[in-house]
């Protein structure tokens, strides 16, 4: 996972993008099955959390399902699960259904 | 120079969903939903009623080049991504080479590179047939494997195995799918089971893969964008995605056909999807290409290979 997303970060909904980061936070410990503490926007998610690019997917598709939401993952790259933050713009610039 | 003078391949006509051996090894329904839609895995091939001699048996009756030419084989190579591919006591390789009169050649093994196995073996031959300085020489290298093992049948987090069969007839000359140069990265550090090693492999996998590319390409006096195509191993969509993003090599050019119904064929893929790009027109004369594969198990390997058809 190493491809750059294209997508724009700064175009996405604020709101949207709130409710993003704060699903992520919750569903971090259900994939790295186990207890995370003080996870925020500007978290590692793989340096410092030790997520996989298994368990970052597993991630995105937990989001799509608990937001209903349809993500586009063709152009998610490993620099997009760089941080929380980074995450949540790639999804948020990435999505196939009206959020 | 080192020539593939026959290549044959045999994919069983058995399938199943890769929901069947992930259920067996206890996946989570995301786990397989991060294959199917991430990976693009579907089914794997199976062959359900057979053994490993019947999967290479398979192989070897639509090697046509190999008849009548028996006794220039000098050589029989199984190249194997695991070192144990039978149960104890069974040697089906030793039996086959008696069967298709072959039982004058010396037999053996090749591995340690895991599922790029194939490629050592493809060069081991080689080399074998130029230090004999026998013209007619031939060797045969054999690919394939049963997934009978719960090791055998994930790559965890990468592939689902599926079972099939290669064979090879490799010439010391020849003009067609002439062997130009071998390229292949050993990577020790990798043989541990930690999960910070698991995560670094993971984050050096394709600019590896890439590199070992680039070099065989390098070393044959050539450049990447003048490769035809490339016969990469089935492991998954995804890893060749980031391979060619890398090599700044188009997608459409890396023959991906198999992974989504026949799943990764152990050390065959290449040979399986030789046959393909040959099918499709994809291979023409005087065209270079290149094969590649990376291994991983206790350790790993990332390999290339340049020919020209």
């Amino acid at each position: 996972m190493t491809e750059q997303n294209t997508a724009a970060p700064a175009a996405a909904d604020p709101e949207l993008r709130e409710r993003l980061v704060g699903s992520i936070r919750e569903l971090l410990p259900q994939v790295l099955r186990r207890e995370v503490d003080g996870v925020t926007e500007d978290t590692a998610l793989m340096d410092a959390l030790g997520l996989s690019s298994t368990t970052g997917l597993e991630l995105v598709l937990e989001l799509e399902e608990r937001l209903e939401l349809e993500i586009s993952v063709e152009d998610l790259g490993r620099d997009d699960f760089g941080t929380v933050g980074s995450l949540a713009d790639y999804v948020a610039g990435n999505l196939l259904t009206e959020a | 120079m080192t020539s593939l003078a026959a290549v044959a391949a045999y994919v069983p006509a058995g399938r199943v969903p890769i929901e069947e051996p992930a259920g067996r090894l206890g996946l989570s329904a995301m786990q397989v939903k991060v294959f199917r839609r991430y990976h693009r895995l579907g089914e794997v091939a199976r062959d359900p009623g057979g053994g490993l001699g019947d999967l290479l048996r398979g192989a070897l009756d639509r090697l046509e080049g190999l008849r009548g030419q028996e006794h220039r084989v000098r050589y029989v190579l199984h190249a194997r991504t695991f070192p144990t591919v039978t149960p104890y006591g069974h040697d089906p390789l030793r039996r086959l080479c008696e069967e298709y009169g072959l039982g004058h050649a010396t037999a053996f093994s090749v591995g340690h590179h895991a599922c790029a196995s194939g490629l050592l073996a493809l060069d081991a031959a080689g080399r074998l047939l130029a230090a004999d300085g026998d013209p007619d020489g031939l060797a045969l290298v054999l690919t394939g494997e049963k997934a009978f093992t719960g090791e055998a049948q994930l790559v965890p987090d990468t592939s689902f195995f599926g079972e099939g069969a290669a064979a090879c007839l490799v010439a010391a000359s020849g003009e067609r799918d002439r062997m130009l140069c071998y390229a292949t990265e050993l990577r020790g550090e990798f043989d541990s089971e930690e999960p910070e090693l698991a995560l670094e492999f993971q984050r050096i996998y394709a600019e590896a893969l890439a590199a070992a590319i680039t070099a065989a390409v390098g070393r044959a006096g050539l450049a990447v964008d003048g490769i035809a195509a490339i016969l990469p191993h089935n492991v998954n969509h995804q890893a060749w995605k980031q391979v060619c993003r890398i090599l700044g090599y188009p997608r459409e050019r890396v023959l991906l056909d198999h992974v989504t119904g026949t799943g990764h064929l152990f050390c065959a893929d290449s040979f399986v999807n030789y046959r393909t790009a040959k099918e499709r027109g994809l291979l023409r004369p005087g065209e270079p290409y290149v094969v590649a594969a990376a291994g991983a198990g206790l350790g790993a390997a990332f390999s290339a290979m340049v020919l020209v058809h």
